[in-house]
């Protein structure tokens, strides 16, 4: 049932992702700098996230919170803001059609990551591989 | 040099959902959406601040209707689509969940097709069909 849930989540979340953009193309239209964009969008979800911890009683909680935890979420985060400055910086340089299939690339980074750093909880069969794979590739052409 | 980019922003998003999970084994979900969104959050408010577009009176000249998209975009992106996609790592593998979402392109070629009657080229329906396939093959992973 959690794998299912899982499976879900991750189907759901592709939706919203799908979705996003075209929004964010609607209000690009007008000729807003796009790093504007990124920051009233980033700007909305904090304020929405900040206000259901607070309002949700887990503010509280992050006093006792794991520092390494918090460390690996900021990485995470760094990670964020590079690939998010390194993409408009390539669109405002590049071509369109030869930047946007190279970013698609990105699940095969986190399948040899996982392969290299998190290989215990990890379970990376020919499925995976050939799923991921197969997914690259579409994207690559449909984009 | 916009190659190098492409590959440096493939390279970041694929290893910060590594960096995610290893992060949600000791904090709870909402703590590590709330530090990446204000990690995002305070780099852009700093490239802005050192000249990045024209400055933070900008905001001030976009219209009410440009927010409204941009605030519609902000909830489904970076905060639905990443709590489903982070709260995905804690039910199946990091690879799976990534790959999966990684076909987002399908949904906005699929809402292109069906609202604004785009038309495919013979490529993109390829395309589709291996990304559909991709994503089945994972679903039906470690299943009998």
């Amino acid at each position: 049932m959690s794998h299912w849930r899982g499976q879900m989540e991750a189907v759901l979340a592709s939706v919203c992702f799908g979705i996003a953009p075209i929004f964010a193309k609607k209000g690009l239209m007008s000729g807003l700098n796009p790093f504007y964009g990124a920051t009233i969008a980033n700007g909305t979800a904090l304020v929405i996230m900040t206000l259901f911890i607070v309002l949700s009683g887990r503010g509280r909680q992050l006093g006792s919170i794991n520092q390494y935890g918090i460390f690996l979420a900021i990485l995470s985060g760094v990670c964020n803001s590079i690939a998010l400055v390194s993409f408009y910086w390539a669109m405002s340089i590049g071509k369109v059609a030869l930047v946007v299939p190279i970013t698609c690339i990105y699940p095969l980074f986190t399948l040899l990551a996982a392969y290299f750093f998190i290989k215990k909880s990890e379970v990376i069969d020919i499925f995976t591989v050939m799923g991921t794979l197969l997914i690259v590739i579409g994207v690559i052409l449909t984009v | 040099m916009s190659i190098l980019l492409s590959i440096l922003c493939a390279f970041a998003w694929g290893i910060q959902s590594i960096f995610l999970k290893m992060a949600m084994r000791d904090i709870p979900l909402p703590t590590a959406i709330l530090t990446t969104l204000t990690i995002n959050f305070l780099a852009l408010v700093f490239l802005i601040g050192i000249g990045v577009g024209r400055g933070f009176l900008e905001f001030y000249n976009v219209s009410g209707a440009v927010y409204f998209f941009f605030v519609l975009a902000g909830f489904l992106n970076y905060l639905l689509g990443r709590a489903l996609y982070y709260s995905s790592f804690r039910f199946i593998s990091v690879t799976q969940s990534t790959s999966i979402s990684a076909s987002y392109p399908i949904i906005s070629v699929v809402f292109a097709i069906a609202v604004l009657a785009e038309k495919l080229a013979p490529h993109q329906f390829i395309g589709i069909g291996l990304t559909l396939s991709g994503v089945y093959l994972l679903m039906m992973k470690g299943r009998r």
